[in-house]
């Protein structure tokens, strides 16, 4: 293979591999390129460790990339040395796909013998906390109010979260002897006024989704005010609804009851309470406003019960999408309320590796539970 | 494969670093295209041994940089030796000096103390190795500016000046995946991830780190940890754990495993309080069977 031969198939290798979605840019191309003439490139497993390394695969994306390279490399080495290699079969694990598993709290990967722990019980009692564990879908008028007090102030607590990071501060905190030293030289290396520092108030990025389709409808309004709760804490925080297309909230949660905003919502958003195509919807926001409003100081919630009519695949390659960029992705399921409920719906099973926490949203003791992820 | 490969390999191996072919190459390349490389890859694997075996393979200083959230300028790249500066500045006062020339001289290279960063670009006596250990924890702004003491290899003191690198450093940065590193840094490093080692690879490992250790016992250690890794752990046991088995073990004069043996040393591979308890009686029978060293003992 000459030195043109290698590029040119080098890109075709790149390519391939975009196709199935392994992120490999134009710069990791050049950095193959340049990688390549350093190594033994008739040494098949030397060719392949190099790919590997100046691709910047990462180890989730290996066996995608054993596959390709099994099918053009091996290919294109063998019209040289006419050895037609079988490609070697990827690692496949005969453990089957991994099952998740409700264990009272949160889903998690099924280990065989492994213990769940036990619930967390909040000792003394308070009227609030029977309130706390009651469903969305069992709250009479009286409690929604209440509820949604102790939501806002849940979401509230974000706005406090301080960063290790110092910086100058004048009311007070820690001093600041570097600058205090430089106001100094003027005076004489007299220290008239101290400077100080103190630990930077988090800036919270967040993007919401909420489901608002008719499997959802009990939940909706507790989400939404839990959302615009948030919307008051985050420096940055957009919300978005869906069901069968995707609509912007943002300028819609303003303050005020949520009565009025959600007829307001109700009338603003196509199909309110009809089905839902969330791999549809997710993959509109990934086109549409994904580079402006996700980074990687972003956490994306998504609120939905998983319950899609479209292509599974859809919404897991919107998913992986988002994954990429996203500082952490929440899936809420109020489902998970339930018991019986098994994450094994098409959907639910396809944006499942893409989901950093996967919790329930079912009354508000678990909204309440996801503070501390949406803070750290 | 590449002569140069199997040469560093060899002379890896020699330093007393087990080297798998893949960590080979990707040394290698880094060291040939001189480019940063981003180790990744679970606790416990040996990310931070590949630095110092690559600093004691090229003959050259290892300077490290350990990130923790929060980390700042300060302490990754320069600070002020105050002490030093007001101490100047009384003595100034008694002379009655011009602050603005006076300023001039406290902010002078003989008052700058040098951070990890910064003394990787302004060793004069070549390049030196800098490991910045365990990225994924500094926050995303530091990052950045990493990125940019990578992408430059010159930084800017505001008192003093822009600093060119007077030689570029190799760089190895590692990650534990705690936070996925950004896109930018990670495009602009060579990337191997490190899995835990083989079976073969284990036992040498312990018989080259740890002398006093037997064929027997290390192969022993070597099964069992293997079996080990296959159950679900909250923190998986690594190479560094084994060694620091084999080392306890060596210490109390056991030249293999038993029962026995294992029970008074489980807290030098499990150290998590619900692996401790999940792995007593039963469990740790099925894994002295399963690894063999019990069918051989017994």
């Amino acid at each position: 293979m000459t030195e043109r031969d290698l590029v040119a198939h080098l890109a075709r290798f790149a390519g391939a591999l975009r196709v199935r979605r392994v992120d490999v840019r134009l710069k990791d191309e050049l950095d193959a390129a340049e990688a390549l003439p350093l190594v033994d490139i008739f040494d098949r497993a030397e060719v392949h460790r190099t790919l590997r390394t100046a691709l910047k695969v990462r180890r989730a994306d290996w066996d995608t990339f054993d596959r390709v390279f099994a099918e053009l490399w091996d290919a294109a080495g063998s019209r040289s040395s006419r050895a037609r290699r079988r490609p070697p079969r990827a690692v496949e694990d005969h453990r089957g796909p991994p099952r998740w598993e409700w264990d009272g709290r949160r889903v998690r990967l099924a280990v065989p013998g492994a213990r769940a722990a036990p619930e967390g019980e909040t000792p003394g009692y308070s009227p609030d906390a029977l309130l706390r564990r009651k469903p969305f879908d069992e709250l009479n008028r009286d409690d929604v109010r209440r509820v949604e007090q102790l939501i806002a102030r849940a979401a509230a607590r974000l706005a406090t979260r301080r960063s290790r990071r110092l910086v100058p501060s004048r009311r007070g905190g820690v001093v600041d002897v570097r600058r205090s030293l430089r106001r100094a030289v003027g005076t004489g290396a007299e220290l008239v006024a101290l400077a100080r520092r103190e630990r930077a108030l988090e800036h919270l990025d967040l993007v919401l989704l909420c489901d608002t389709s008719g499997s959802m409808d009990p939940h909706t309004r507790f989400l939404l005010a839990f959302m615009m709760g948030l919307r008051r804490a985050a420096r940055r925080a957009e919300v978005f609804v869906f069901n069968t297309g995707l609509t912007r909230l943002t300028s819609w949660l303003g303050a005020g009851r949520h009565e009025a905003t959600l007829r307001r919502i109700a009338s603003l958003v196509p199909d309110w309470s009809g089905g839902t195509k969330i791999g549809a919807s997710l993959a509109e926001f990934v086109a549409r406003h994904q580079n402006q409003m996700v980074s990687s100081r972003t956490i994306v919630v998504i609120l939905s019960d998983g319950l899609d009519l479209g292509d599974p695949d859809v919404l897991a390659g919107a998913m992986r999408a988002i994954r990429r960029r996203a500082r952490r992705v929440i899936w809420l399921n109020p489902l998970l309320g339930d018991a019986r409920y098994r994450p094994t719906a098409g959907g639910m099973a396809a944006a499942l590796p893409f989901v950093d926490h996967f919790a329930s949203a079912h009354n508000l003791e678990s909204l309440e539970r996801l503070v501390p992820l949406l803070a750290a | 494969m590449k002569r140069e490969i199997r040469d560093m390999q060899e002379a890896l191996d020699a330093l007393g670093y087990v080297a798998e072919p893949v960590v080979a190459t990707a040394v290698y390349l880094a060291t040939a295209m001189r480019k940063p490389l981003l180790v990744e890859g679970e606790a416990g694997v040996g990310k931070t041994e590949i630095a110092k075996a690559m600093a004691s393979l090229l003959g050259t200083e290892l300077i490290r940089l350990q990130c923790y959230e929060g980390l700042d300028v300060h302490t990754a790249l320069y600070e002020w030796n105050y002490q030093r500066q007001l101490l100047r500045l009384k003595i100034a006062e008694l002379d009655g000096r011009d602050p603005a020339e006076l300023e001039a001289t406290i902010f002078g290279r003989e008052y700058l103390l040098e951070r990890p960063l910064l003394r990787a670009i302004t060793r004069r006596e070549g390049p030196p190795v800098l490991l910045v250990d365990e990225v994924d924890r500094a926050d995303d702004g530091f990052e950045a500016f990493l990125l940019e003491v990578l992408s430059d290899f010159q930084v800017t003191v505001p008192e003093l000046g822009t600093i060119r690198a007077e030689h570029v450093p190799y760089v190895v940065l590692t990650s534990n995946g705690t936070r996925d590193i950004g896109d930018a840094l990670r495009r602009r490093c060579l990337y191997l991830y490190v899995e835990h080692p083989t079976l073969e690879k284990e036992v040498r490992i312990i018989r080259s780190r740890v002398p006093g250790a037997g064929e027997r016992l290390a192969e022993d250690i070597g099964r069992f940890m293997q079996a080990l890794r296959k159950r679900p752990l909250r923190k998986t046991p690594g190479a560094a754990e084994s060694i620091d088995w084999a080392q306890a073990l060596v210490q109390l004069h056991r030249d293999r495993l038993d029962a026995e043996a294992v029970a008074q040393t489980l807290g030098c591979f499990l150290k998590d309080h619900e692996d401790v308890s999940q792995t007593g009686g039963e469990t740790l029978d099925a894994l002295l069977t399963e690894s063999g060293v019990r069918a051989a003992a017994g």
